[in-house]
């Protein structure tokens, strides 16, 4: 594969960095956090406005039609902004879910277009996480029982908050009766799209891990540049400068097996499953290391509420949780290297 | 079959716990460790008053003091008996374990006579006024200054502390402050005894990434204290504050291992609840952790049998640096047992705990010396590697 992307894709990657820049700032994500719905409706809007609910909807439900691999490097973005907004399951997820449902099924034509023009919130439940984000918001439910694929609205179920150490993550227990009037795709057609499912939500979390743990590596150079001890800035101190130039080995070594991930889910690889699990063990192992080398720079600093640098170490610890954690993702790479058969030499390099 | 002295002594002690642990004091058992410091302060007060009539608090020092005189052994089996017992986190800690057996060694008669009955008793709270916001790592950099007012020979405080554990629920704060208005460095400095409840005093909460608030800001703005409340002489606050360091890793440190133990059995009972236990590799951190208990622990013991002759031996100065990195690892093992939902809030104390356990041992690490100053004096002072620049003389 090619691990280059294209100007137009990096040009559309750099605009929504400048966008969020100036929406995301800190402050205004600790506004967000304190509001009772965690999510603002304002910033939704805006991402709307930049094409980001459309960007996978294909074109023939108002959409832009890109691919996964163009999500990948929006997903950075939105982690290295810490984005509280149900975004990536409403517009990667569940458009992935319902495009890919059988052509008969009514509600795909009454959701893409409205998830296009930024009209809907969509949340997902799957069997991975004990949990469904942004439930209570949603206009709409796609809920696993038995691979089958069943729509609610949430006033059909019953929905408890359940808070998070992660004040931007809104998550609920969702109590539900499956039923033949709910159920919008049979287990048989259903079992493939859940998988598919996983792996989207999989690599877009490793992907914002990725984002984080370059928030994080910045937040922690930005503070050794200005924090001085010894009547130098700290930064110069060989220890601190070690520790943050592991984190950028780390980030950097993660990033192309994130992109890989990517590659293969867009081309419908057969190793895609593993290569996900890989991206998102190396980018955790990214995040967590940037979050461990970054607080211990800050000093007693990393440890306040003031510094913005716990919200994204929070945001990073309960991603890499989330969607399968690393014992499951684990389980998924060992699977495949201790299978019978698994092509694991020199001629199988670049699988 | 006759039973030693110790473990009668052990016994005793059990029996006392089960006998006052109990009551209005049940719900604090376990509670008001690392993390979870706002648990019930003023109930752990009275705790602490209740522990006094026992005869229970400064069980290490000398009779003539206040003390219960135990020996090492006895100390031992205390702190093991408390974290068994689940004894919530002691609220007297910096009165008993720093303070007291500073002045002990270092105060005058009269200091003795004023200030050890108090935190004998359970009356009297303490909290360490050392870091400044230009005074973290480099805490010869103190500038908050005191000078001595002409009239009355009082002591006149300015500036500020940061970081100060406790301050909020403190009568006292030991503050190491610049009483030489010409000197630079870890010259010129006082050691000083300060009230806290007085005009000259402000002190602010610093929220932490737990949401709670168990540090705080120290601002002095004119605060005074009696001329006699110094101890040492003026200037020789740096080898008092230096030396009081040298108590932190005393016996305490046991008790400290005792609840370590206790948090493992936490992470333990829930991987076996919660199936994380059939997971290989958990069950290989869990096995290291253990592992890793053990090395604290015999460690701890030589470096006690080490320090009766008055010298810290090197393993001393390399246990802050062990015990705050296995800390760490247990605290992220805890948050890896807990699995997919690790960061899900819930009411079931099991889960509470080890989630503050993983949040509050992101900063042990940092406290009471970071990572990279400890390893900086193993290296120079057990190792005696050359010193870094920063040691020069002439340069601040
Ligand atoms: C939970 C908690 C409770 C605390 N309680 C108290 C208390 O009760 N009383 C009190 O006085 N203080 C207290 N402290 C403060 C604590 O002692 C300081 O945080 C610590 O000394 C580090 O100082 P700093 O935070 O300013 O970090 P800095 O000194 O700013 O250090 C930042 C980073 O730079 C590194 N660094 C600095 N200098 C060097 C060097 N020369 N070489 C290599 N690396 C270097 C550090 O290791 C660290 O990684 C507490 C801190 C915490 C987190």
């Amino acid at each position: 594969m090619d691990f280059t992307f294209e100007d137009q894709q990096t040009a559309f990657r750099d605009a929504i960095r400048r966008f969020l820049m100036t929406e995301a700032a800190p402050e205004h994500l600790r506004e967000i956090w304190e509001t009772k719905s965690g999510r603002s409706t304002e910033l939704r809007s805006k991402l709307a406005d930049q094409g980001l609910t459309a960007l996978s909807v294909p074109e023939e439900f108002g959409g832009i039609g890109l691919s996964d691999l163009d999500w990948v490097l929006v997903q950075q973005e939105l982690g290295y902004y810490a984005i509280p907004d149900s975004l990536s399951d409403t517009a990667y997820l569940a458009v992935y879910l319902l495009t890919n449902m059988p052509a008969d099924v009514a509600l795909k034509r009454e959701w893409l277009p409205r998830i296009a023009s930024g009209k809907a919130r969509v949340a997902v439940g799957h069997p991975v996480n004990p949990l469904v984000a942004d439930a209570e918001l949603a206009d709409l439910l796609l809920l696993w029982h038995q691979d089958e694929v069943h729509a609610l609205t949430p006033a059909q179920a019953r929905l408890t908050f359940n808070p998070s150490i992660d004040m931007s993550r809104r998550l609920y227990r969702i109590e539900w009766t499956p039923s033949d009037k709910t159920r919008i795709c049979p287990a048989n057609a259903g079992r493939g799209l859940w998988e598919g499912v996983l792996d989207r939500a999989a690599l877009a979390a490793a992907s914002q891990l990725l984002g984080l743990a370059h928030r994080m590596l910045d937040l922690g150079i930005d503070h050794s540049a200005q924090r001085k001890q010894f009547g130098k800035p700290i930064g110069s101190f060989q220890a601190v400068k070690h520790h943050l130039a592991d984190v950028a080995v780390k980030i950097e070594f993660a990033e192309p097996v994130v992109h890989r991930a990517a590659y293969s889910l867009a081309r419908g690889h057969a190793l895609a499953p593993v290569h996900v699990s890989h991206a998102k063990l190396a980018a955790g192992e990214a995040a967590w290391l940037s979050a461990r080398k970054s607080i211990q720079v800050h000093g007693a600093m990393g440890y306040t509420w003031e510094a913005d640098l716990q919200m994204f170490m929070k945001r990073a610890w309960a991603l890499d949780a989330s969607w399968g954690n690393r014992a499951f993702h684990k389980a998924r790479v060992a699977r495949f290297v201790l299978g019978n058969g698994a092509a694991l030499g020199p001629d199988a390099t670049f699988n | 079959m006759k039973m030693s002295d110790d473990e009668i002594f052990r016994l005793e002690v059990a029996r006392w716990l089960r006998a006052h642990l109990r009551g209005e004091f049940e719900c604090l058992r376990h509670r008001g460790g690392p993390g979870d410091e706002d648990a019930h302060p003023e109930l752990r007060k009275r705790w602490e008053r209740e522990l006094a009539r026992g005869g229970w608090t400064c069980v290490g020092w000398p009779r003539e003091h206040g003390g219960r005189g135990l020996s090492i052994a006895q100390q031992v089996i205390f702190h093991e008996e408390y974290a068994r017992a689940g004894g919530p986190g002691r609220m007297g800690h910096i009165g008993e374990g720093l303070i007291g057996p500073t002045l002990i060694a270092y105060g005058t008669e009269a200091q003795k006579r004023r200030f050890l009955p108090g935190i004998v008793a359970g009356t009297e709270f303490w909290c360490q006024g050392y870091s400044e916001p230009n005074a973290g790592s480099d805490l010869a950099n103190v500038q908050t200054r005191a000078r001595r007012d002409p009239a009355t020979g009082e002591w006149v405080l300015h500036g500020q502390k940061v970081w100060t554990s406790l301050a909020h629920e403190s009568q006292w704060i030991f503050v190491v402050a610049r009483s030489d208005p010409e000197s630079k460095g870890n010259r010129g400095l006082s050691f000083l005894l300060v009230p806290l409840d007085q005009p000259g005093i402000a002190i602010r909460p610093i929220k932490q990434l737990t949401g709670t608030a168990e540090f705080n800001e120290v601002f002095f703005d004119g605060a005074r204290t009696a001329a006699e409340n110094i101890v040492g002489q003026p200037g020789e606050g740096w080898a008092i504050a230096m030396a009081l360091l040298g108590f932190e890793r005393g016996v305490s440190t046991l008790g400290q291992q005792m609840h370590f133990a206790h948090e493992l059995d936490l992470v333990c009972e829930m991987a076996r609840v919660n199936g994380a236990a059939s997971d290989p590799a958990i069950r290989a951190r869990i096995a290291q952790a253990w592992i890793g208990l053990k090395v604290m622990r015999y460690n701890a013991l030589r470096m006690l049998a080490g320090a009766q002759d008055g010298h810290l031996r090197r393993e001393a100065m390399m246990y802050k640096y062990y015990w705050s990195n296995w800390h760490r690892e247990l605290g992220k093992l805890a948050m890896d047992v807990l699995g997919p939902d690790g960061d899900v809030v819930s009411d079931d104390p099991t889960r509470t705990r080890l989630q503050q356990l993983f949040l509050f041992t992101r900063a042990d690490t940092i406290y009471a010396g970071t990572n990279e100053i400890q390893l900086n004096i193993i290296a120079e002072r057990a190792l005696g590697m050359p010193k870094e620049p920063r040691f020069e003389k002439g340069k601040s």
